[in-house]
């Protein structure tokens, strides 16, 4: 298949399944609102290392939030619910509850409910105040500029994590620019995150090492560093820098509505562009239950 | 369906108990076995039928229509259901609620909505003394659920109320929301004396008049704009003195201190 010069290949991104809440957190100004979910997101790439792979969603504008004022919606994806729980306390202990005015709220309702400002509560050493309002429970936790509100819990819903774009392009200057207009064209849909630096990830892995006690090393197929020194390699003298990105989303249509605006997006560059080649990343398909095959989503995308 | 309408016939010459006669209770049951349902009436029983006339309906609702301003423990401990009251009410109705929803179109007598715990009561008109609080030697008032009263409502309203909301459309009594645990009171008209005496945490809300001062207050010096917001939005669904709270600020009174403080009065501005 090749759209606009640019060649997309009959294979598929392979995703797993995730847990994932989303959060809501508001301030006085945007900007602090932005502060404490830059925070709150930071760090979180990938579950590899980071325990969670987190970003903002979207802001919200004042008529939207639970308390009138501006807001940022994050999502933050786990492997395990457990895990999301202890990652959320922790961010939102060290990154939302302390930034000046800020206030957080669960962003799903219906779900699993995990703690949110139930534990964080005893920051307030007694002076925590428990309120009931509308059948949901927040915290007014007294601090140093007033008060912090959280509302009690979370819920946490079943996610899919690990939708990914592999962009093969002439050189930097293209891969950068391809990579940049798809995840701009993703970050306008909902209930998706791209949790790697500016949404793209350079260092694509595999599963394995030559060292065992590594799970994943370097995606040697595609490094440009690499051509003619590794057998299986899949690039070109033409394809000199690949980017990647990787998508965590609600549900698997979310997914694979980001990867169809991310492709159609490269494509709309094409060949002219820089952008020669879309592939993806899979093991195989044994591993993860949600196949994205390309040609699907780009038959979907022209229906 | 299984709904009926119970129209008074007769006052009773005692005060009637109506424990028992909940929606739930009487969905089983036929017309005819409806009109056997026992009722306390002075120290005996008596069947429904001495005193109501007995109607099936077409909804699932349970209506008790006249002047039953003499029945008392309408809804007691009610667990589901409507149940409407088309007239007055006696004493303790709605006590013990924990769910469904209670109507009650005129008057209603004391201890209404006495620890209450789930579930919507209503009342048009306005009720007597202690609503929404213990029952006589208990710890705990009203504990969940939402109360709404269209008019007043008389001395220790709230008092040892410890969840829930308690809305008021006219003016309270005196000791309005004493020895409170915790919960919300939202009153639209004008406080008695002592209002908050002995308060150990919750929130009353006066968007009428501001009550009395006490010594036992302290003026809050933070504001808290974002639970006001979270409140004030939740209280403008009740509509009337309510619907503009969250476009008015608010001074907040803190104590009662010799309670520990943790409660608030918001004086709506």
């Amino acid at each position: 298949m090749n759209r606009n010069g640019v060649a997309i290949d009959a294979t598929f991104a392979e995703a797993f399944p995730m847990k994932a809440t989303r959060l809501v957190i508001t301030a006085h100004t945007i900007e602090w609102a932005r502060h404490a979910a830059v925070a709150a997101t930071g760090f979180a790439t990938s579950v590899i290392a980071c325990g969670c792979e987190a970003g903002i969603e979207r802001e919200m504008p004042a008529g939207q939030t639970p308390d009138g004022r501006p807001g940022i919606a994050v999502l933050i994806f786990s492997m395990s619910g457990k895990e999301l729980a202890k990652q959320i306390e922790r961010r939102v202990g060290q990154c939302v509850l302390t930034c000046p005015t800020t206030a957080v709220y669960a962003g799903i309702d219906e779900g699993e409910a995990v703690a949110l400002g139930k534990n964080l509560r005893f920051f307030g050493d007694g002076w925590q105040i428990s309120k009931m309002i509308g059948g949901k429970r927040y915290w007014r936790v007294p601090v140093m500029d007033g008060e912090f509100v959280a509302q009690e819990s979370t819920a946490v819903v079943k996610a899919v994590g690990g939708g990914n774009l592999l962009l093969l392009a002439r050189d930097t200057d293209s891969a950068l620019a391809a990579a940049e207009a798809a995840v701009a064209a993703m970050k306008q849909l909902p209930n998706v995150i791209m949790p790697f630096p500016g949404g793209v990830v350079r260092s694509g892995s595999k599963v394995g090492s030559k060292y065992p006690a590594l799970g994943a090393s370097t995606n040697d197929a595609f490094c440009p560093s690499l051509v003619g020194l590794v057998a299986n390699t899949e690039l070109t003298s033409q394809t000199r820098c690949v980017m990647e990105i990787v998508i965590d989303g609600l549900t698997e249509a979310d997914v694979g509505a980001a990867m169809r605006v991310g492709m159609e997006a490269g494509i709309a560059l094409g060949a002219a562009g820089g952008l020669l080649r879309i592939s993806a990343g899979n093991y195989g398909g044994k591993l993860g239950p949600f196949h994205f095959h390309l040609h699907k989503l780009m038959a979907e995308a022209g229906a | 369906m299984s709904g009926f309408t119970l129209k008074a016939r007769v006052p009773a010459p005692l005060r009637l108990d109506l424990r028992g006669v909940t929606p739930a209770a009487l969905a089983a049951l036929a017309a005819g076995e409806v009109e056997r349902v026992p009722v306390g009436h002075g120290d005996a029983f008596v069947p429904l039928a001495e005193f109501f006339h007995v109607e099936s309906r077409a909804d699932d609702v349970l209506v008790l229509a006249g002047d039953l301003s003499r029945c008392d423990r309408i809804g007691w401990q009610m667990d589901g259901g409507t149940l409407i009251v088309d007239g007055a009410a006696g004493d303790y109705v709605g006590a013990g609620l924990r769910a469904g929803e209670i109507s009650v179109k005129g008057d209603a007598g004391a201890l209404a909505a006495c620890e209450m715990a789930g579930g919507t009561l209503r009342i048009g008109g306005s009720v007597g003394d202690f609503a929404a609080s213990t029952l006589p030697g208990s710890m705990d008032g009203m504990r969940g659920g939402t109360l709404i009263v269209g008019g007043n409502v008389g001395v220790r309203f709230g008092d040892r109320m410890r969840r829930g909301s308690a809305l008021v459309f006219g003016d309270a009594g005196d000791f309005l929301a004493s020895r409170m645990v915790a919960g919300t009171i939202a009153i639209a008209g004008r406080a008695g004396a002592h209002a908050g005496y002995g308060m150990r945490r919750g929130s009353v809300v006066f968007a009428g008049p501001p009550p009395g001062a006490s010594a036992t207050f302290v003026p809050a010096v933070a504001g808290a704009p974002v639970f006001w917001q979270l409140l004030a939005r939740d209280l403008a669904q009740h509509g009337g003195a309510f619907a503009s709270l969250a476009s008015r600020g608010i001074e907040r009174r803190l104590g009662d201190l010799a309670a520990g403080g943790k409660g608030e009065l918001i004086v709506v501005r």
